[in-house]
């Protein structure tokens, strides 16, 4: 356990804010929206308009404050019963005010924040971007909910369980050099992307420069040149079909993978599932590491 | 550009007009060099010269020879087939509708296609149906505004625009909505409604060419019918000019080699609004000229504005065309009123 904690402190830093246990409300806080938001006493309702969001709480037990979530919101299995709100670009604002919450959790993207402050609503906007963010905000949503300590549980858990798929994936001979296509248009991942560092982590070697930002459109020529020796998130007749990706190596031996949905899903969401995300990512790029 | 920009007072004169088209040609030329020469990898001049003597002659591929001739020549010359296509078509409506604001997609075809390909993607089809839901829908949009246009036999231009724009609406609502269902797949959607020539291979580009050649050689054929019509249409009929036929002919031609340009590289918006405008300041407005040096003016500013897209953050071919396309028209209308 200390060794595992130890590898933890390498792969990112976690800032403990003092050991208080529970929150003094009123809070006040700055969110992703750089608002600053007052949340007048510990939330009981709450709507959540981001499936890492609704996640994250289901696993700092706060589940049960959930009166209502996103379209998205898939998981845990209980979540599914409950109302759905409409998605991040056509939210049901009508439906969200119905479920009379106390606080609404929604995205910095789309435009929830105005109409539901205008109805008298708590909202604030937590979403993490980058690796580090997945731990930080999941303490924020700790504090805001009163589950502190369980946020905190948490977050120690996920990156022990990190570092377990680390100390496999470290140590390994041959790192591919990959390719992992988030969408055919092509876009792809940049390194410092949260995705893009759990394929690092998973064992591969990323062909997209930091440089190139970290949700890249790439130039298809670019991949070929770069060639591969993995290509993830394609299936194999789709890459072959593609003009000039029969050269690369990838294709001649075979390592074109797609991804399945369930880890797909997994993979874009910057919540508590990262470290099976992230094992699941290993056990494709390195099958032999999980036998 | 810069021969024709620095020629003074020279509208359409009789001389200039060969001297002109050779200018245009080697712009094309130029373009098609450079854009095969050019790109996010570096490529030796020799290097090029080789892959495509190598690619011609079938042998063996090496190196950089699968960049050069397997991605980038097939690329550029969708490139020629699109822009030139979409100009021609551009002129061509222009003409046949006197209407120097038409443009290819006035009868719905864009938004036809657009809803065809969104159909695809978001039901996650291979990518090989996206052009065929594409081109099928496309020419649905253009049989749709045609028969919503038609009064007994003939089709008034005033009906077919107000036509082609409820019809473009209702599909680019549809789209809208699919793309709502569908967010996860919306980036695509939306690369694809502004225009990209990525993964063009030769195979589609053997796929397009057969709409260009047949629309657009259809659409020069009717070079002179179309400047008759341009004396009005009591005239062009008392001269014997078909003008309720020349007029659906038109059209069909226009939207069977529009569907194709845009079925695999989607929607690429000013191209085909400005180059015939940009031809008509420097040639004058005759279609026998203005026809075919608006294919080549097209083809090469294509190629050029996608040269662009690869190898700086704009990132789209229709974001250059849109983004360069509108101040460069301004700047030319200027110039020639101040003249």
């Amino acid at each position: 356990m200390n060794r595992t904690f130890l590898t933890a402190a390498l792969t990112g830093f976690l800032t403990l804010s003092g050991a208080s246990a529970a929150t003094t409300y009123p809070l006040t806080l700055k969110d992703d929206l750089g608002r600053t938001v007052t949340v007048k006493a510990e939330p009981k309702r709450i709507v959540s308009m981001l499936p890492s969001t609704t996640e994250t709480l289901c696993a700092i037990a706060a589940c049960e404050k959930l009166v209502g979530v996103d379209a998205y919101s898939d998981y845990p299995q209980q979540v599914t019963k409950l109302p759905k709100m409409g998605g991040l670009y056509d939210p049901n604002v009508e439906a969200i005010i119905a479920q009379k919450p106390d606080l609404v959790l929604v995205s910095q993207y789309g435009k929830l924040e105005g109409p539901l402050t205008q109805a008298g609503i708590t909202v604030v906007a937590v979403n993490p971007e980058t690796y580090d963010e997945v731990f930080s905000k999941t303490l924020t949503l700790g504090r805001v909910v009163n589950r502190e300590a369980q946020a905190r549980a948490l977050v120690t858990r996920m990156k022990s369980d990190i570092a377990r798929v680390e100390i496999l994936t470290r140590n390994v001979v041959r790192k591919p050099t990959a390719y992992l296509e988030i969408d055919p248009t092509p876009y792809s991942i940049g390194p410092n992307s949260f995705m893009g560092v759990l394929l690092t982590k998973a064992g591969a070697r990323n062909i997209i420069p930091a440089s190139m930002g970290d949700f890249p459109k790439v130039d298809p020529e670019f991949i070929v040149k770069a060639n591969p020796q993995l290509i993830l998130g394609v299936d194999a007749k789709t890459a072959g079909a593609r003009p000039g990706w029969n050269s690369i190596g990838a294709l001649k031996t075979g390592r074109v993978v797609s991804i399945p949905d369930d880890l797909n899903t997994m993979l874009g969401r910057p919540g508590p599932r990262l470290p099976q995300a992230l094992r699941g990512l290993a056990k494709l790029i390195h099958p032999e590491l999980f036998k | 550009m810069e021969a024709a920009a620095s020629d003074r007072r020279g509208a359409a004169g009789a001389l200039a007009l060969p001297l002109k088209t050779a200018g245009l040609v080697l712009l094309l030329l130029s373009a098609v060099v450079l854009g095969t020469g050019l790109g996010s990898v570096n490529v030796p001049p020799g290097e090029v010269l080789g892959a495509l003597w190598r690619g011609v002659t079938g042998q063996a591929l090496a190196g950089n020879d699968v960049i050069v001739w397997q991605i980038r020549l097939p690329r550029v010359v969708m490139g020629v087939l699109v822009g030139a296509s979409l100009s021609v078509c551009g002129g061509a409506f222009q003409g046949v509708f006197r209407n120097p604001l038409a443009d290819p997609y006035l009868l719905g075809v864009a938004s036809g296609s657009a809803l065809g390909a969104t159909i695809a993607i978001v039901a996650g089809w291979p990518r090989t149906l996206i052009p065929v839901t594409a081109l099928l829908l496309a020419l649905a949009a253009v049989t749709g505004t045609l028969a919503l246009a038609r009064e007994g036999r003939r089709f008034p231009p005033n009906r077919l625009i107000l036509a082609g724009v409820v019809v473009g609406s209702v599909l680019s609502a549809a789209t809208t909505a699919l793309i709502l269902r569908g967010e996860d797949r919306a980036r695509q959607v939306l690369a694809y409604t502004l225009g990209d020539l990525g993964f063009s291979g030769w195979p589609d580009v053997l796929t397009v060419l057969p709409y260009a050649a047949l629309g657009g050689g259809a659409l020069l054929l009717l070079a002179r019918a179309l400047d008759t019509l341009q004396l009005g249409e009591l005239t062009a009929r008392s001269l014997g000019v078909p003008v309720e036929r020349l007029r659906l002919i038109t059209v069909v031609a226009a939207s069977v080699a529009t569907a194709g340009a845009v079925a695999y590289v989607g929607v690429i918006g000013f191209v085909g609004l400005i180059v015939p405008h940009v031809v008509r300041l420097m040639f004058g407005p005759g279609h026998r000229t203005l026809l075919p040096l608006s294919a080549l003016l097209g083809g090469a500013l294509l190629v050029y504005a996608d040269l662009l897209a690869r190898t700086t953050p704009l990132s789209q071919v229709g974001i250059v065309t849109t983004l360069l396309g509108g101040p460069f028209f301004l700047w030319l209308l200027r110039r020639q009123v101040s003249e």
